[in-house]
């Protein structure tokens, strides 16, 4: 089957992750090489998670934390007694 | 003093054991050890900090309620991440939230022979959303969008892509095959690149 770029995005995750087949591996490749907006289209998908992680990261707040722990002790202690 | 064993202990499941014997520094070097994995991921699947420290609350109460029955059937990591996404889905599911619009628009678009639609330039911009959008404005852009994707997108994609889970680890957490898995976290992948590209353009004009 000829590549093109819908099938080469279809399969772009496959790829990256190398579970697809020579054959189909080097058909992505070649088409890829010769593609600019496929070469584009690859830089922002890789891209994405990494935006997506940094901005929802977050942290529990110091306050967030003490209550955790308040409550697992509590609990912990009831357990015991 | 009782700190010392339960610090030098490398392994999850070795804490739990001591855990599930009394050992009350073995229960806390857990809870250190994955509070904030345990929160992160409960804060991206719910969007509300009080919802994720309830879930973290819960998750780690269900850890103490189950020491005695943990025997390692699977990885203390797995099985934690599993407990902690299904509470966080529960929780999420019990607030009713209204469904949210479809990020299917956001999908790539291809021309009659296959061909992308948009130029290089235009399918670069999704890329450059971290440079290009105020900080604060993308955080909140960026809980809004995960929101949007459907729940089996969502999950995949959380797991994988933010909190680093390999594509075996999430097929182990969810039941799921690794080729599922890859399936929905590409589906999200291609929603999101698409919503990012959109909002770099919108914040442009």
């Amino acid at each position: 089957m000829t590549m093109n770029c819908e099938r080469g995005v279809a399969r772009l995750m496959d790829y990256l992750e190398g579970v697809v087949p020579r054959a189909a591996r080097e058909r992505i490749e070649s088409h890829v090489a010769g593609c600019a907006r496929c070469r584009a289209f690859v830089v922002s998908y890789r891209a994405t998670p990494l935006i997506l992680r940094v901005a929802t990261a977050r942290k529990p707040t110091v306050d967030e934390r003490r209550r955790l722990l308040a409550a697992l002790s509590a609990r912990r202690h009831g357990r015991e007694s | 003093m009782g700190r010392g064993p339960a610090r030098a202990a490398k392994s999850d499941e070795e804490l739990a054991a001591r855990a599930a014997s009394g050992e009350d520094a073995a229960f806390d070097a857990l809870v250190s050890r994955y509070q904030e994995r345990v929160y992160r991921l409960a804060w991206r699947l719910t969007g509300e900090p009080e919802d994720a420290l309830d879930v973290t609350q819960e998750v780690f109460l269900k850890l103490l309620r189950r020491l005695g029955s943990f025997r390692g059937e699977s990885r203390f990591g797995t099985w934690l991440y599993r407990v902690a996404t299904n509470e966080a889905l529960m929780h999420r599911r019990a607030k009713k939230r209204r469904p949210a619009e479809s990020l299917e628009r956001f999908l790539p678009g291809f021309d009659s022979n296959g061909l992308h639609r948009s130029t290089p330039e235009a399918l670069r911009v999704p890329a450059q959303a971290g440079e290009r959008l105020d900080r604060e404005r993308l955080a909140g852009f960026a809980m809004g969008a995960i929101e949007r994707l459907p729940e089996a997108y969502r999950v995949a994609f959380v797991l994988r892509d933010l909190e680093e889970l390999s594509t075996e680890e999430v097929a182990r957490t969810l039941g799921l095959k690794s080729a599922t898995v890859r399936q929905r976290v590409h589906r999200a992948r291609l929603m999101l690149r698409g919503y990012l590209g959109h909002l770099v353009e919108e914040n442009s004009r």
